[in-house]
This record gives C-alpha cells, structure tokens and sequence, in this order.
C-alpha cells in the first residue's frame, strides 16, 4: 500500500516539506501503525504519536486511529491554533 | 466555499460585513458580534496564520450549521483571514443575528470557541528574530470542550 503524507505547520518544520510517497508493509492498515512504523525509522517522528496530534485523511477530518487505504493523503497536523 | 463562510488572504471588512447583517430582518431583535485582532505581545510583530485549504471551509461551514440549527439563527457568517497580518489587523469575523439577544450571544460564542480547536488554522508569530508557532492553550481546548459537553447533554 502506497500512501502520500505531508505535514502542517510546526511539524513541517521539524519533518519536512512537501507531499512524499511512503510504500508501507502489508500489516500497517491504521494511523497508529503507522505512526510507529515512521517513528520506528525516524526519531524526529516520535512527536507524532503525541494524543494531540490530528490527522486529515483525504482532506476530511478523521479520528485516530484511522483505517488507511491504498492511495490516501495524509497530513499530520499539531493542534489547531486559529481565531 | 460554504454558505456564510469566508476565509481570505485580504483583510476583512469587519464594519462592512455587520452592517449588511443588521436591519435584514424584521423578526431579528439581536445582532451579536466577536472581532479577534492581532494584540501587541511581547516582541510580536507579525503574526501569519496557515491552514488547509477547503478542510477549513469545510469545518468552518459545518460548525456555522450547528449553531443555526442549535440556536434558529437568522443569519450567520464567519469570516477568517489567513496569511501575513499586522498588529491591529482583524484575524476572524463571527456573527450571527436571531430574534432574542441569549441565542445570537450564545452562538457566537460557540462559533468562536469551536473554531479555534476544530477549524485546521495554525498560527505562527514573526519577532524582529525570527519566528515561532503558537502552542494551543489549556484555556481554548476547555472552552471549546464546554460546548461539545453542552451538546453531548442536550442530545442525550
């Protein structure tokens, strides 16, 4: 399953820019899974298993944990911080 | 973009925007406002707000229909700006008008304490030395709760 991820605002800085393709292992079906699998490669990503952290699947708002499916966009966003 | 919601890079029109609100309808005995600005603080001078496209209008439209339906406003707008603004510039609109003054007070203040955790807006403050993201605060997770525990009541 391909996915492509991307991250907003405090985390684009610690992360990186820019949409990018992740080709992830049969068994990493949900956000959490996920989240440990780029943990796992990347100690920077550890922020990103944090309870605040929000996610927007396919441009939609989801709750974690979220079913992934091949194809999706997901970007990992710090908590919203308008008005 | 929804019904009622604007979200622009150009300065809002905050006067304007109430005005057309008021004198609408003959059953609307109250008009209620809430204008956020950017504040002087500490070495701020700029304050630029990012979000993502669409999934914010979307928010945005979803909690204004909440409201309407919650409160039988009249009429309801939101209007955030997003991008580079100065201090004393106007960051959101919110308004709404009904026949009593409880429900249009009530609404806005929903509208604008929903907002601020749900609408995918993140806001990043510019010093003469660089910049810095501002954290979300204990206080507006707790207002905008206050709301989602109200509902949760009144649905139950």
């Amino acid at each position: 399953m391909q996915i492509h991820i991307r991250y907003m605002a405090a985390l684009r800085d610690r992360l990186g820019d820019g949409e990018t393709a992740h080709d992830l292992p049969a068994d990493i079906t949900d956000s959490e899974a996920l989240i440990a699998h780029l943990t796992r490669s990347d100690a920077e990503a550890a922020a990103l298993a944090a309870p605040e952290i929000r996610l927007i699947r396919n441009d939609r708002i989801v709750t974690r944990p979220s079913a992934l499916a091949d194809g999706d966009r997901l970007a990992f966003c710090p908590p919203f911080t308008g008005g | 973009m929804p019904l009622g919601i604007q979200v622009s890079v150009e300065p809002i029109a905050a006067a304007e925007r109430l005005s057309a609100l008021t004198g609408q309808s003959p059953h609307d005995g109250a008009v209620a406002s809430f204008v956020g600005q950017v504040r002087a603080d500490g070495d701020l001078v700029a304050l630029e707000l990012e979000h993502y496209p669409g999934v914010t209008e979307a928010a945005l439209g979803a909690l204004r229909e909440q409201a309407i339906s919650r409160w039988s406003l009249s009429q309801a707008i939101i209007h955030h700006r997003v991008g580079r603004m100065e201090i004393g510039e106007t960051i959101v609109l919110v308004a709404a008008s009904a026949p009593h003054r409880r429900a249009a007070l009530e609404a806005v203040s929903f509208l604008i304490d929903r907002l601020k955790t749900e609408a995918p807006f993140w806001k990043c403050v510019h010093t003469a030395s660089g910049r810095h993201w501002v954290e979300a605060r204990d206080s507006d997770t707790a207002a905008s709760q206050y709301w989602r525990d109200q509902i949760a009541q009144e649905d139950a």
